[in-house]
């Protein structure tokens, strides 16, 4: 960003006064939070948790709460009973779907930090003809929103067999632009040239390195990448329902829109179903939540 | 540090190969049903609301130990949408797929991807089915015959007595039936009740015109396949703005959640019932056993809905299916099925057993049941449902709901209807 | 990729120890040295091999094979058309009523969706950016939504604008206005305002934090510079904070337009049948992508369904374009 940055004469501010004057010129980050801002940042909070609190009243009501103006707003008694219901519905395979969700983001996440930390070192460190270029293809395809292709995916995953099984859902996943990209960015910054150097000296191969030198450096990246992929995998929902859907083994999303679209749509056994779903990813931000934080502040990627 | 570093990272390398490859296992395994090793067989059955086979699964799993079945609900259209899928796809049908009568010209067109029943010896079953009900899945050149018919959508009205008796109307079965001989008579009652209570008469617009759109001669559809809005379609779409414009509906989507509420909140006091819808009733309102009748449907006999069991080709196991399937249409299943959730059997030698004859179905205050849809549909002369019937009745229900919500002008309906029923035959 | 078929740089020559001993150290020496010349000539490519092949074989070749795809007769239910349809997929798009409703409706829900979205989450972060107590819990508390699964929250958000017992419109009776409720499925634009809503809750904080991040990169003198125009926190954001952090705001942007116009969970749960695929009766709500699903899984005409891909493909690349520099213009203007 180049912006005239230099500051002006000082003298030539009119004298401020009263609290005014005291935010004057001070940076927002240096300014300390007044009331409001501390009640519309609660207000926004709210909002943000509402719709998953009453995700949790409907799921733990019977059906007359439901039916009910004004709407119930305290949780009832009947969780276990609708979660009962959902897991025992022998034409949605939920818990199935549990399984296969936690299946599908466990491998995707795991091949995409692998793959993607070693194509990273490999950009970031070595030498080799044409990398210049092959990153820059890495970036292109960045943009490129692969959804595009999703009948032609359909197509080759029948060629293949696999459409209906989970390979085809995660098939796709098992690399992605972005995290060669930040892998390559984080790398760059966090082994020192001279590190890999030196160890080449004492004759220590490419993976060696890899291995015992740049994975436990970049632990802090593999985190952030893992935690986005992870919740960005189980949260899919166009591509596992287009190959899965009409399956015995869904995954939890495609298993959720089953449970709002059959002869019987219950809103209290759909609401449970999601909102135990959820429960992982909450789970998640409640533990990773400063690195979650941490890799969308450093430029993430809606996936 | 660095150590139990490579090792962690180690453990997940090895772990995403493992669950890659026991995902690819399950993947494969249950393309087939056909467990190896034990010996038992699965058979997956897909239908949609309530075909009353719960307690038949487990009848027919303990006379046969080597074969588990599986029951797949799930929502009308879509399962036959996912029906066709599959057929193209070459492989994940169910091994007993059930498809409605609005769909059997579409699927006996490909009577190639089904398993000729003929070939299993199901001939011998011809005669004890409605003439009509056996021609209706069979292909063209009169060779193959992809299904087994279950039940016939024989028309009635199901009302509910509280709210009639608190409108000031009859209560009983008959008197009822007296008060609407024809559709027109029908909506004036429904304009009474309305101004009475305040409160709405029928369900939906769309479940007005199903039912009567069953009774016309001619459906969407002549037998040449030609779509023929100005005939039944016609007759059956004025009926229901004429309804709707005397607000007796409570415009609610049938099949969905506040629907379903509506028979427990007595959103609407009236609904078209063909035999398969008193099971549906009795499962989302099991509150309201007793407050329900049934009572003729105004304008003489008809029929909605009704269906079929097929086997498609990509059944693993053929033979286990087509056993099951035979057993399912038995006089004695036929009849467990019609007790518990209403179908009504189509071999009518099944009307004269007592066990239907004399039922009466307690949830509806005792309603001769095997007496009123028997009676319906002996006197049947069945429709023919073209090829696309399917995503034709689909587009012109659209334009009754969106008439419902009121986006669309009443007087404009009809042409609108016309504009996307052709839209849906060409698709 | 063709390009690892060149030679590579040769690295620093191979280090020359050992020199001179028995024969079987010599053949030791050679073997390692192969092992060296390998690993640093090629092993590179090895590197990135998994990634290039994974992503030709599942991302890039599906999008060009979607290009043939479309230029084919490709109707699974119906095999007897002749194998290429040339440009008739792309010929019928042009007159399909459907395809422009659903693309009315895509650029409805965006612009509904998009511009409420980075406005608040642009207030939101100028929030963020003060000193707070507790900095990381407020960070944490508006990415919720961010990790809630769409599905889920859809299918709050589908009961909360239910017409007969939905909350919103129990929110809304003392302003609603006639004694009837607001059917929310029923028109475009109340169906459109309800996805739109979904959108919003969803993404406001994820943006909010990419503001965040780039506002704490502002030089703080460029602060104290702006003390002479006498300017107060609000238009410390609009005059200062924005025009800074720009590249940023462009950026969300692009990715709100990506995003925006691939529409499908919301609109698709949204729908009383969660697979129906309609949009509502009249496609009141049908996104394209939407659309696509519909066309491509449930008529089984893949051949439309993928030249309909190509279209949007194209519509992204061009609002893409168009708004990067529309948001140059109006947030570079001042400084």
């Amino acid at each position: 960003m180049s912006v005239d940055t230099a500051p002006r004469p000082v003298e030539q501010a009119p004298a401020p006064r009263g609290r005014r004057a005291r935010l004057m010129g001070r940076a927002p980050q240096d300014t300390p939070a007044g009331l409001g801002t501390y009640l519309l940042l609660a207000v926004t909070i709210l909002f943000s948790v509402f719709p998953l609190y009453w995700m949790f009243v409907i799921a733990t009501s019977d059906d007359e709460a439901l039916a009910k103006i004004p709407p119930a707003v305290v949780p009832g008694n009947q969780f276990l009973v609708n979660l009962e219901e959902v897991f025992s519905l022998q034409d949605v395979f939920f818990a199935a779907g549990l399984i296969n969700s936690f299946i599908v983001s466990t491998v995707v996440t795991a091949s995409v930090l692998f793959f993607c930390s070693l194509a990273g070192f490999a950009f970031a460190k070595l030498r080799f003809k044409g990398s210049g270029w092959l990153m820059l293809f890495v970036v292109l395809t960045l943009t490129v929103p692969n959804q595009l292709g999703i009948v032609a995916l359909y197509i080759v995953m029948g060629k293949l067999g696999w459409n209906g099984t989970l390979l085809a859902v995660i098939a796709p996943g098992l690399v992605t632009a972005f995290g060669v990209f930040y892998m390559r960015q984080f790398i760059v910054n966090s082994v020192p040239d001279e590190l890999v150097e030196s160890a080449r000296v004492d004759g220590a191969t490419t993976m060696r390195i890899y291995w015992s030198m740049v994975l436990p450096a970049i632990r802090p990246a593999l985190a952030v990448l893992g935690l986005l992929t992870f919740v960005a995998t189980w949260n899919d929902f166009q591509w596992p329902l287009i190959t899965l859907s009409g399956t015995d083994f869904p995954t939890s999303m495609v298993a959720i829109s089953d449970l709002a679209s059959g002869n019987y749509v219950i809103y209290r056994r759909v609401l449970a179903g999601a909102f135990v779903a959820t429960i992982p990813l909450l789970v998640m931000l409640f533990v990773g939540g400063r690195q979650i934080v941490r890799g969308i502040m450093e430029g993430a990627v809606k996936s | 540090m660095r150590r139990s570093w490579s090792h962690w990272a180690r453990a997940v390398a090895v772990g995403a190969v493992g669950l890659t490859m026991v995902a690819a296992c399950s993947g494969r395994s249950t393309t087939g049903g056909d467990d190896a090793g034990s010996g038992t067989v699965t058979l997956k059955i897909n239908f949609w609301g309530d075909f009353g086979l719960q307690d038949l699964k487990t009848k027919y799993e303990a006379e046969h130990p080597n074969v588990k079945i599986q029951l797949n609900s799930g929502e009308y259209n879509a399962q036959h949408e996912d029906l066709q899928k599959k057929l193209v796809a070459g492989s994940g049908a169910a091994d007993i797929a059930a498809i409605d009568e609005g769909y059997a010209v579409q699927f006996r067109g490909q009577s190639d991807k089904f398993v000729n029943l003929l070939d299993k010896g199901a001939g011998s079953l011809e005669s004890k089915y409605l003439p009509w009900k056996w021609k209706q899945t069979l292909s063209a050149d009169g060779k193959t015959q992809i299904g087994l018919g279950t039940d016939v959508g024989g028309l009635a009205m199901c009302y509910r007595t509280d709210l009639f008796a608190a409108a000031g109307l009859p209560t009983d079965r008959d008197q009822v039936s007296a008060l609407w001989p024809t559709w027109d008579k029908f909506i004036e009652v429904g304009q009474q009740y309305t101004g009475k209570t305040k409160k709405k008469f029928i369900d939906s617009g769309t479940n007005l015109f199903n039912p009567i759109l069953g009774q016309q001669q001619v459906g969407f559809y002549t037998e040449q396949e030609q779509l023929q809005m100005d005939g039944g379609p016609k007759v059956a779409f004025d009926y229901t703005v004429k309804a709707l414009q005397a607000d007796i509906s409570a415009k609610l989507v049938s099949f969905q959640a506040d629907w379903d509420k509506g028979f427990t909140s007595g959103a609407f006091a009236v609904l078209a019932c063909p035999a398969w819808m008193l099971g549906h009733i009795k499962e989302t309102a099991p509150g309201t056993e007793g407050k329900w009748d049934i009572a003729a449907v105004p304008g003489g006999g008809g029929n909605w809905g009704g269906s079929f069991l097929t086997i498609p080709k990509q059944s693993k196991n053929v033979d286990e299916a087509y056993k099951l399937l035979e057993w399912l249409v038995q006089p004695e299943q036929q009849i467990e099925i019609f007790k518990k959730v209403g179908n009504l059997p189509s071999q009518p030698a099944l009307y004269a057993d007592p066990a239907i004859a004399e039922f009466k179905n307690p949830f509806f205050n005792d309603a001769p049941v095997g007496q009123i849809f028997p009676k319906m549909a002996q006197g049947l002369t069945p429709q023919y449902q073209g090829k696309k019937n399917g995503p034709t009745r689909v587009n012109v229900e659209n334009v009754i709901r969106r008439v419902e919500n009121g986006t669309l002008k009443p007087d404009a309906a009809w042409a609108e209807a016309v504009k996307e029923a052709e839209k849906a035959s060409k698709s | 990729m063709s390009t690892t078929r060149a030679a590579p740089p040769s690295p620093r020559s191979a280090p020359e120890r050992g020199t001179g001993g028995s024969g079987a150290d010599e053949r030791r020496l050679t073997w390692r040295n192969r092992l060296y010349r390998f690993d640093m000539r090629y092993m590179p490519y090895l590197m990135i091999a998994p990634f290039f092949l994974l992503f030709a074989v599942f991302g890039l070749f599906p999008l060009l094979f979607n290009g043939v795809v479309s230029l084919r007769n490709y109707e699974l239910d119906d095999p007897t058309l002749p194998y290429w349809a040339g440009f008739d997929n792309f010929a019928r798009l042009a007159g399909d009523e459907d395809f422009w409703n659903a693309l009315y409706n895509t650029f409805g829900i965006f612009l509904l969706s998009s511009l409420p979205q980075l406005l608040l989450a642009l207030v939101l972060a100028s929030l963020l950016n003060r000193r707070l107590r507790a900095q990381t819990w407020w960070r944490v508390g508006i990415l919720l939504p961010y990790v809630t699964p769409i599905v889920a929250s859809t299918m709050v958000f589908s009961v909360f604008f239910s017409r007969d017992f939905g909350m919103a419109n129990w929110l809304l009776g003392p302003f609603g206005g006639g004694d009837a409720p607001i059917d929310w499925r029923a028109d475009k634009l109340h169906s459109w305002i309800a996805v739109a809503t979904m959108v919003n809750w969803k993404w406001i904080g994820y943006n909010a934090l990419l503001y965040l991040a780039a506002m704490q990169s502002i030089p703080r003198d460029v602060y104290e510079a702006a003390a002479i125009d006498g300017a107060g926190p609000w238009k410390q954001l609009w005059r200062i904070t924005v025009p800074m952090i720009q590249p940023v705001v462009v950026f969300t942007v692009v990715l709100s337009t990506i995003g925006g116009l691939q529409l499908f969970t919301e609109p698709m749960l949204f729908d009383l049948n969660a697979q129906a695929a309609t949009g509502g009766p009249n496609g009141e709500w049908q996104t394209i992508a939407q659309l696509i699903y519909k066309v491509g899984w449930k008529d089984l005409n893949l051949g439309y369904a993928a030249a309909m891909s190509w279209a949007l493909f194209l519509i992204i690349l061009v609002v893409a374009g168009i708004n990067t520099w529309l948001t140059s213009r109006l947030s570079g203007g001042r400084k």
